[in-house]
């Protein structure tokens, strides 16, 4: 977000918004009015879309509805204290916080290494970058939905497999159960979430790749650094922005992710396997005011990592 | 602006200058939507044989899935009332007094008509708030092949004969499943209610309050962990919905699960068991079959929001027809709400009058007004109570929910 | 976030210098192993089609092929009207990525170039947007939406769409028109270019492979979409491909086949779309990555 340079190095002359009438007449009013057009409706699209239910999720944080929506009345701070009562919260953070740091990590350094490779020319490489995009273009849902039927007790093909291979004794025994059982289950969630994720990441780092100029390779090469030396010492600090902007997308979108648990397992056995945004989805069935409360709760979970994330931006572009 | 020229035409329900009424009709699917079987085609045929017997009448009809029935609480949650729901029990809505009563919105003959002991579940203080509609009784489907193979010659009775025939039927290998024990989210509360039937408790006590933790409850959770520990049923049967039981059974690998007529249009499309190779019969107790069976009903209620009581009347009076009521039950395997309905489908299905002869006698959910919110809860938590939580603790959270909301 | 400058010379330097031989061997380890990874991110998607062809009675049969193949799931699923779902589903995915490129573009010109009041916090609500996600906030979109009485309104769903995903574009535009030397903007003008003329006739084709990255993915996102167009839309024949396959979800069966043969329609639309359009992506990422 520290974008100033742009603007310290354009003079007045290059004012996008004032070319029309000369500077001197532009009163201060029509200098604060100047950018309205150009953001104005992008304003107002997010105001509109974005920010009027998020106010709307506020209000009901703090109403009461009976379970087929029926408006009981004001609820107070209920709503908030019934959550912090749930005995399944403490475990439901944990395993967001799992959840996202795992999920961010193995789909960082996965997709650095398949960058690396796709990067290199071979015969081939369109294909191969090709087949990458498809869990990107297919829907996560949808995503979601094979691999529970891959993961289906009786015919899995993945248990078809294990079990050739002598892994897996018999179908519809705890062998072929993962996703009934809590842990598993989750980890297979991991797992899929990492599937869905790497494809952008690999092609945010794979863009990240060709903007090094090759004369830097030329110049550590020169300097007799070892393949390993360059990547670390050359490649990595250079690749530093791309990263830090895919992780910024995988950390929200894994943080907000809702399809890939809740088609494996539905955060259960009960919650079990449930993330936060999972466990509102799972409270929104029996107490759609306590779901906002946890939806708000959520939103404080994303305006720290954004401060987090501002931090990191700020503390990035001081070193440079 | 844009945003007003392309408002939706009128979803709302209302009457003209002209004295036309709109009434809006909304139903879940028991079928395909779009599929030839949706609910949507049932609904519409209804709809239109009514609107040409009283042109000035229009039954809008919106079904949905139910698998995205949550939409129905958004829509109520926004104010959205349709006319006419069919869903779940009165009790929640009437106690927010959105409802009508019956007898404003349905003619003295057609109630007079409903199977009482369905009927008398629409009550909330002593006033009926809805009418069943369509209704099913459950029961224990054995797999005759299985049963055969692992050389069992009797039906099961009690808990016990479940539990050595299962243990029987799972020693034939191949991923063969003895007991289907299905207490995932979809279907748990009545999956768990025939085996706290079989104990001699239930979700309430003989008062009508809440005894989700009773010590009889408590023992029959112990007893199904003890049949998950020992793999007579499949594993993790928290998070095994009814459907993927009921399919399985139908492709022949589960040697028992408690069926209604719903599952044998199943086992039928699955093309893997012939009709000679299962059967039903009633479900086992602890120690014999269960005396009474369970049934369950979906529910017709009439929202005051409208305030078109004599159309609804003339409507559901149409709608509740003989004609109707069968053709539901021959389309889906379900059972009528009528009595006149249940006579001559009694008739006429053999394996329907079976289901039909328990029903007089049958078991219910409880009445309490907050069920819905309690029935939810129990969906999505009571698994754990068979899959390595200690059941007192389970049951205690349920009872302590169900009690103080 | 840095101002790092990608111009394109430096890239097709990259492309253009010339590397040292690799030896045999490594180029064979190289593709093959990219082979398998590809064939391990398709794996998935090919048991989706397995899955769509497979007939009733060999469902739930554990083997990888089928001994007989049902095309007719395709059939009978196309027969149930599943091309107004598909047109709905376009209307919807053209209609938000339309949206989304006339808002942003300006915005990100607008941002990239000047500093102004308010800024700042713009940009920030930006980044804000780009954090939530509609499933938190169904409720309140069902609402809203109510108010202004455009429930089962496609419309609804393109303006929820739009907005949800603006944020993305609106970065990475704004990155892509910051890496745009702006003596090149100053050329045109001196040429006699207004500044919007400037803009049009000048900036934009630089900032192609942006403005194509921005719409792929609004694009995909819209396409994909599946919680809002639930609740918002009631109409059997309003309803995008992705409500309309989840149908195949019954009360009490799932159909497996036809939900992945109407999800292999679905989805390959797209992958046509992103196949033609994938060196863009790449190089469009470029900028905007390395702000």
């Amino acid at each position: 977000m520290t974008q100033t340079t742009h603007a310290d190095v354009l003079g007045p002359a290059s004012d996008p918004g004032g070319d029309r009438r000369p500077p001197r007449r532009a009163g201060r009013l029509a200098r604060a009015l100047a950018p309205l057009p150009w953001i104005g409706p992008a304003t107002g699209l997010i105001l509109f879309v974005v920010i009027w239910p998020v106010i709307a999720m506020f209000q009901t944080s703090r109403e009461h509805y009976s379970s087929l929506g029926v408006l009981m009345g004001s609820a107070g701070w209920n709503n908030f204290t019934r959550l912090f009562d749930e005995a399944d919260l403490g475990g439901v953070v944990m395993r967001t916080v799992i959840w996202v740091v795992a999920v961010v990590a193995l789909t960082m350094l996965i997709s650095l290494g398949v960058a690396q490779m796709f990067n290199k020319e071979f015969p081939g490489r369109r294909f191969a970058r090709w087949a990458l995009i498809a869990p990107w273009a297919a829907s996560v849902v949808m995503t979601s939905i094979v691999f529970r039927w891959m993961l289906d007790p009786n015919n899995g093909v993945v248990y078809v497999l294990l079990k050739q291979l002598g892994l897996v004794k018999n179908f519809n025994t705890t062998d072929t159960g993962w996703l009934g059982n809590p842990t598993d289950a989750f980890w297979c969630a991991v797992f899929v979430a990492v599937f869905v994720s790497i494809p952008f990441t690999t092609y945010a780092l794979l863009a990240g790749l060709q903007a090094v100029p090759a004369d830097v390779y030329e110049a550590a090469k020169l300097d007799g650094a070892s393949p390993l030396r360059t990547y670390w010492a050359v490649t990595l600090p250079l690749l530093r922005p791309a990263l830090l902007v895919a992780a910024l997308i995988n950390v929200m979108n894994v943080f907000n992710s809702f399809p890939i648990i809740w088609e494996l397992s539905g955060g259960g056995p009960g919650s079990q396997s449930a993330t936060t945004t999972i466990f509102m989805y799972q409270l929104k069935q029996s107490s759609i005011g306590e779901a906002a409360a946890m939806s708000v709760v959520n939103f404080g979970f994303i305006i720290v990592i954004v401060l987090l994330f501002l931090r990191a931006s700020k503390w990035n572009s001081a070193e440079d | 602006m844009a945003l007003t020229a392309c408002s939706s035409s009128g979803s709302k329900s209302g009457s003209s200058a002209s004295g036309n009424t709109t009434l809006k009709l909304l139903a879940p699917d028991y079928g395909t939507a779009g599929g030839p079987d949706s609910s949507q085609k049932y609904w519409q045929g209804i709809a239109d044989d009514f609107h040409k017997a009283n042109p000035t009448i229009t039954v809008q009809v919106q079904t949905i899935a139910w698998t995205n029935w949550d939409q129905v609480a958004t829509q109520l949650q926004n104010k959205q009332y349709p006319d006419i729901l069919l869903g779940d029990a009165p009790q929640e809505l009437a106690a927010s007094g959105l409802l009508y009563p019956l007898t404003d919105v349905m003619s003295a003959s057609t109630i007079s008509n409903l199977i009482p002991v369905f009927a008398k579940q629409e009550e909330s203080n002593g006033v009926a708030y809805g009418a069943p509609f369509t209704t099913s009784s459950r029961a224990l489907f054995y797999n005759k092949k299985l049963f055969a193979a692992a050389k069992i010659t009797d039906a099961p009775k009690t808990w016990t004969d479940i539990q050595n025939d299962a243990a029987k039927i799972k020693a034939l290998g191949n991923g063969t499943i003895g007991y289907g024990l299905p207490l995932g989210p979809e279907e748990a509360q009545g999956e768990s209610y025939l085996w706290m039937l079989g104990n001699g408790g239930g979700y309430v006590d003989s008062s009508g309050k809440y005894a989700i933790n009773s010590a009889a409850n408590i023992e029959t959770f112990n007893f199904l962990t003890s049949m998950v520990k020992a793999g007579d049923t499949e594993p993790s049967p928290a998070t095994v919905d009814r459907k993927d039981m009921w399919s399985a059974f139908g492709n022949g690998t589960v040697g028992m699960v408690g069926g209604s007529g719903a599952l044998i249009p199943i086992i039928k499309t699955a093309g893997k068991l012939q009709t000679s190779d299962w059967a039903v019969t009633t479900m086992p107790g602890k120690s014999g079959p269960l005396t009474q069976a369970l049934a369950v009903h979906d529910d017709i209620t009439a929202f005051k929001s409208g305030g078109h009581a004599a159309q609804i009347k003339q409507f559901l009076d149409f709608a509740y027809a003989d004609k109707y009521q069968i053709q539901f039950d021959n389309e889906y395997s379900l059972l009528p709400a009528t009595t006149s309905a249940s006579k001559s489908l009694s008739a006429s299905d053999p394996v329907a009058a079976g289901f039909l002869a328990t029903v007089p006698n049958a078991v219910v959910y409880p009445t309490n007004s907050n069920w819905n919110t309690v029935k939810t809860k129990i969906q999505q938590s009571i698994g754990t109570a068979a899959q390595g939580t200690d059941p007192s603790k389970v049951l205690g959270t349920l009872q302590t929910f169900a009690s103080s909301n | 976030m840095t101002t790092y400058t990608a111009t394109a010379p430096a890239r097709s330097a990259a492309k253009a210098t010339p590397r040292r031989r690799p030896p045999r061997l490594r180029t064979v380890v190289l593709a093959g192993g990219s082979y398998l990874i590809a064939l391990f991110f398709l794996l998935p998607y090919l048991e989706m089609v397995i899955t769509a062809l497979r007939p009733q009675n060999e469902l739930k049969d554990r083997n990888y092929l089928p001994h007989h193949f049902a095309f007719s799931n395709f059939t009978n699923i196309w027969s149930t009207g599943l091309g107004t779902n598909l047109s709905v589903s376009l209307e919807i995915a053209v209609g938000s990525t339309a949206l989304v490129l006339l808002v942003a573009i300006p915005a990100a010109y607008y941002t990239a170039r000047r500093d102004f009041r308010g800024k700042k916090l713009f940009l920030l609500l930006v980044l804000i947007t780009q954090m939530f996600q509609p499933t938190a906030m169904i409720v309140g979109i069902y609402r809203e939406f109510l108010t202004f009485n455009m429930i089962d309104s496609v419309w609804a769903l393109i303006l929820v769409n739009a907005g949800f995903n603006m944020a993305f574009a609106v970065w990475i535009l704004n990155a892509y028109f910051g890496a745009i030397p702006k003596e090149i903007e100053e050329a045109a003008v001196v040429d006699g270019c207004s500044r919007v003329g400037a803009m049009f006739r000048v900036i934009i084709p630089l900032a192609m492979p942006g403005i194509v990255t921005a719409l792929i993915f609004t694009f995909i996102a819209a396409w994909n979409e599946f919680i809002v167009a639930l609740t918002l839309i009631s109409s059997t024949d309003k309803q995008p491909l992705t409500v309309k396959t989840s149908d195949y979800i019954g009360q009490y069966t799932t159909d497996w086949q036809h939900l992945f043969a109407g999800s292999v329609i679905a989805t390959i639309p797209v992958i046509i779309l992103f196949a033609l359009i994938e060196g863009k992506v790449v190089s469009g990422l470029t900028s905007g990555s390395v702000k």
